[in-house]
């Protein structure tokens, strides 16, 4: 009789709860699906949907250090997508909060604060926290997202690779599509990196993801001179997410390889007037200066300058953009000294590139040689790498070497650079291209 | 310099220059960096609705950069100082370009506004640069003493990131269910929210109805709950303490005190109010209810409530989409219908029972009488002893020929189940803690102990209404008897009514 009647109990409030379960699922609305904080590019309004469900969720569960962790990742990925840096604090909370509430065992935590890193600059420690996520959990593809994006930072190209490998085992999908390809890339193979971005970009469905392959498509052609067919992805890319902002700034930079200098002007006018990175605003400084506006060049480089003062008043610490500033200052000097010390933190083929770029300008020809083959060497295939050796081989009366490097430049993209390209075509035909 | 570089730079660090900025500068800093980025351009509108007029308060705040990039405009001369017919001139130009992209339209058709210059400063920020803070006025005459509505759409450098805000007062008339807070958030942008669970804002537009009538808009958004009640307030105290108790390191002592605090817990929700103990202790008292009715109701509630929330933890743990607020408001009405069709069923056995009332009560009588007067026949004063033994019999057994067992049964369990359906929240979210910490176990104990807490205080109160009402008939029976007679159709009337209450109260949060 007792068991009967708890059996009735029991089926009774499992059925009605089952009910209003059903009920609040209908209407719970948003539907989740999480493509894990690492995901190349992930769309603003699934993410802003997650992120609702996940803020709505800590409010009833405070204590879900799973969902805190995943909330801090979607804001990551918030500030990625929307360009907007308040994200980043926030992330950091939500991140912290989860480790406060599972300090062991929280590989998630650990992975949105390696990829937080990686956004900070901060990639031996990003590094660090990638392997410390997998030491907890050696199948989490987001955690080799995070480290191969360190290593390669670090100028570690083959655990780089090896990361980037396990990834692609481990899930292959667009996130790993997207690695794979800028690791070839790096590796100079541009074709296999392309037809890689071209898979990457069939897996994507979401405005942004797509924005964000067409974006990597353009840039590949442009490093090759293929203008057409980069103009062609910018604007594929922009039809599908217009406020992506690295597509414009391609745009800009292509006006003014073209030659269409005054639209340039005003492509990088606006784009700065919206985002005035350090970055941003050094590329039009270095329009400006080539179309003979100097004063306007001045402000836009004193904007820059005062970008890096607050980034290193807030403690951070970016010596590759303080030394590609001083060199668009022409502050030599300056230039070599944030350069050494970015290269005493990692070994970049970028940073390789710049610091002998800077040490030609300060006169040091023969150091600088080692750091410029150095940067070539990595395998990446720049104009502006081989620009930079052929000059510093010009300095030094290795004219053959000279000519055949910066014929190489003009090659692969006769217009790298509306300052220097011209520079690199006045040098071959003095030393007497063949 | 080169492109490549400078693309390397870009493609890769486009955000993550701005956001080390603001990372760092979070710990308390003297001058620390633009909460929002240094890029940030931040804007805030305040609407004041009079019957005859609207009102436009509106506050821009450009963080470090924006300031740097703007600096010419404002120092039109470039002596380096800004002159106060400079600056008034730039507070002009910033004004009358805020109001070609404000719209305030009322009725479909857009007001056109006056604009004011309300004030322009510097004020410090990080690295020795300044942050910008720009004011204007706005102002139209319109007609708002009848039903209106307005819509208000922000489009001021629309593609620059920041923060938009709008709050809505009216002053004479009355905003109906305003999407708007009535008090910024953000202190009209001199301190912005750092809540990790709020998205920066960015309210551009919004439609607003207004009512005549005076006093305050009337906004969810700046509704707070109250909690006043001491008892109220020492549940959520402990609630926390439950949460930090799993969450933390778990020894022996620590985990007995938790399945101590377990049960206070689940005892003190079960005496706050809206769990149905009313309508549980009328029914009791309508239906004449013995101690063992008290004691099923109570593990009714146990086994209900531990159920129900280990179901929902499993649900909500395997399905994010899943909300738990509206699955504790269907829950609720679920709970409000139980106790309303348990209200129905003894409303219709109550006036079967008045309709062959005066049938079954001669039965009785004649046949207790009978038994009476043979085993009693030489009492003094029989009649006082029969209408003694009479009145219990009438209480606690005439039940049994007119309504069947199950039924009643049913009744009992169907009041356990409403009283156990609902599942605490704090349950809940101790379960879920627990679960998410890999201590599922020891979750799934600590509800259990939250239901035999509920359930100890149900079943405490049930008994301590008998205890009261036996009392009260050894009293004064005659008026009991009166009342008894009136009884079940006034405590269904008032069982029916509560269920309904209940049901309505929680579809209200719900719909």
């Amino acid at each position: 009789m007792l068991r009967h009647r708890i059996l009735v109990v029991g089926v009774a409030a499992i059925l009605l709860t089952g009910v209003a379960g059903v009920f609040g699922l209908r209407h719970g609305g948003g539907q989740v699906v999480d493509d894990g904080p690492a995901a190349a590019a992930a769309p603003a309004d699934r993410l802003g949907a997650a992120i609702t469900v996940a803020q709505q969720r800590l409010h009833t569960v405070p204590g879900d250090y799973v969902t805190w962790a995943e909330l801090g990742s979607a804001y990551i990925e918030k500030a990625r997508v929307s360009a907007d840096p308040s994200y980043y604090p926030k992330a950091e909370g939500a991140l912290r909060r989860s480790l406060q509430l599972r300090p062991h065992d929280n590989a998630t935590a650990l992975i949105g604060l390696g990829a937080l890193a990686n956004a900070r600059h901060d990639f031996a420690h990003a590094r660090d926290l990638a392997e410390q996520a997998l030491d907890i959990d050696s199948y989490s593809a987001d955690a080799y997202g995070v480290l191969a994006d360190a290593h390669t930072q670090l100028g570690h190209p083959a655990a780089a690779t090896e990361a980037v490998q396990h990834m692609l085992d481990l899930r292959p999908g667009l996130p790993a599509y997207a690695r794979a390809s800028y690791d070839l890339e790096q590796h100079g193979r541009l074709d296999e990196a392309a037809a890689l971005m071209r898979r990457a970009l069939d897996a994507a469905i979401d405005p942004a993801d797509i924005a964000f392959c067409r974006y990597q498509l353009g840039e590949l052609a442009w490093q090759q001179g293929r203008f057409d067919e980069a103009s062609t992805e910018y604007r594929a890319g922009l039809d599908a997410d217009a406020s992506y902002l690295p597509l414009l700034d391609g745009q800009a930079r292509l006006a003014a390889a073209e030659g269409r200098t005054s639209e340039a002007v005003t492509d990088y006018a606006n784009l700065t007037a919206r985002y005035p990175s350090p970055g941003y605003l050094i590329e039009y400084a270095d329009l400006l200066t080539a179309s003979g506006q100097p004063d306007q060049a001045r402000a836009q480089l004193g904007l820059a300058s005062a970008g890096l003062a607050l980034f290193t008043a807030n403690g951070g610490t970016d010596d590759l953009g303080a030394a590609q500033l001083a060199l668009s200052e022409n502050k030599p000097a300056q230039a070599v000294a944030a350069a050494k010390r970015e290269w005493s933190r990692r070994h970049f083929a970028d940073v390789a590139d710049t610091l002998a770029w800077a040490l030609h300008q300060a006169g040091s020809d023969r150091e600088a040689l080692t750091y410029a083959k150095r940067a070539t060497s990595s395998g990446a295939r720049s104009a502006s790498y081989l620009f930079h050796l052929g000059s510093i081989e010009d300095s030094l009366g290795r004219t053959g070497d000279a000519r055949r490097d910066l014929a190489a430049a003009l090659a692969l993209n006769p217009q790298f650079s509306p300052r220097y390209a011209p520079v690199a075509a006045a040098a071959l035909a003095r030393l007497g291209a063949r | 310099m080169t492109t490549r570089m400078v693309r390397r730079l870009a493609s890769i660090g486009v955000i993550a220059l701005a956001a080390v900025l603001i990372l760092v500068a979070l710990p308390a800093r003297p001058a620390a960096a633009h909460p929002l980025g240094n890029f940030s351009v931040n804007e805030a509108i305040a609407l004041d609705l009079y019957p005859q007029r609207v009102e436009v308060a509106a506050v821009i705040d450009l963080a470090e950069l924006p300031t740097l990039q703007e600096r010419s405009a404002v120092d039109r001369d470039g002596d380096g100082t800004v002159s106060a017919a400079e600056s008034m001139t730039y507070n002009q130009r910033i004004c009358a370009e805020l109001d070609a992209a404000l719209s305030v339209r009322t009725g479909g058709h857009r007001l056109t506004l006056t604009d004011r210059p309300a004030g322009f400063e510097y004020r410090p920020g990080s690295a020795g640069l300044q942050t910008s803070r720009i004011s204007c006025a706005f102002g139209a005459a319109t007609n708002l003493g009848d039903s209106a509505t307005i819509a208000v759409s922000n489009d001021y450098r629309a593609d620059r990131i920041g923060w938009r805000e709008m709050v809505a007062v009216g002053h004479g008339v009355h905003i109906v269910n305003s999407p708007l807070p009535a008090r910024s958030p953000s202190d009209a942008l001199q301190s912005y929210p750092t809540d990790l669970l709020g998205s920066p804002l960015h309210q551009t537009s919004a439609q607003l109805r207004v009512e005549p009538g005076d006093g305050p808009a009337t906004s969810g958004a700046a509704a707070t709950t109250a909690t006043g009640n001491p008892l109220t307030r020492w549940v959520a105290g402990a609630d926390r303490t439950l949460e930090h108790m799993v969450g933390g390191h778990l020894t022996p002592i620590v985990g007995l005190l938790a399945v101590l605090l377990a049960l206070l817990l689940g005892a003190a929700h079960a005496a706050l109010p809206g769990h149905g103990k009313t309508v549980m202790a009328a029914y009791l008292a309508g239906r004449q209810g013995r101690p063992r009715d008290a004691v099923t109701v109570g593990a009714t509630v146990t086994l209900t409530h531990t159920g129900g929330v280990l179901l929902l933890g499993l649900l909500l743990t395997t399905a994010a989409s899943l909300a738990g607020e509206r699955v504790l408001g269907w829950l609720g009405i679920a709970s409000g219908l139980l106790v309303a069709g348990v209200g129905v069923a003894m409303l219709t056995s109550a006036l079967r029972h008045r309709r062959h009332g005066a049938l079954h009560q001669h039965d009785h009588e004649h046949s207790h009488s009978h038994g009476h007067d043979h085993h009693h026949h030489d009492h003094s004063a029989p009649h006082q002893g029969h209408r003694h033994g009479h009145s219990h019999h009438d209480e606690r057994e005439a039940h049994h020929p007119h309504r069947s067992t199950g039924g009643r049964r049913l009744s009992l369990v169907g009041m356990g189940i409403a009283g156990g359906l609902v599942p605490s929240p704090s349950a809940l979210v101790v379960l879920l803690g627990a679960i998410g910490l890999g201590r599922t176990g020891f979750g799934i104990l600590l509800v259990l102990a939250y239901g035999i807490g509920m359930a100890g205080m149900l079943t405490a109160a049930g008994l301590l209404l008998i205890r009261l009402r036996d009392r009260w008939t050894r009293r004064s029976p005659r008026v009991l008897n009166r009342l008894g007679r009136l009884a079940p159709a006034a405590t269904a009337a008032l069982v029916l009514c509560v269920g309904i209450g209940l049901a309505g109260r929680a579809a209200f949060g719900v719909v």
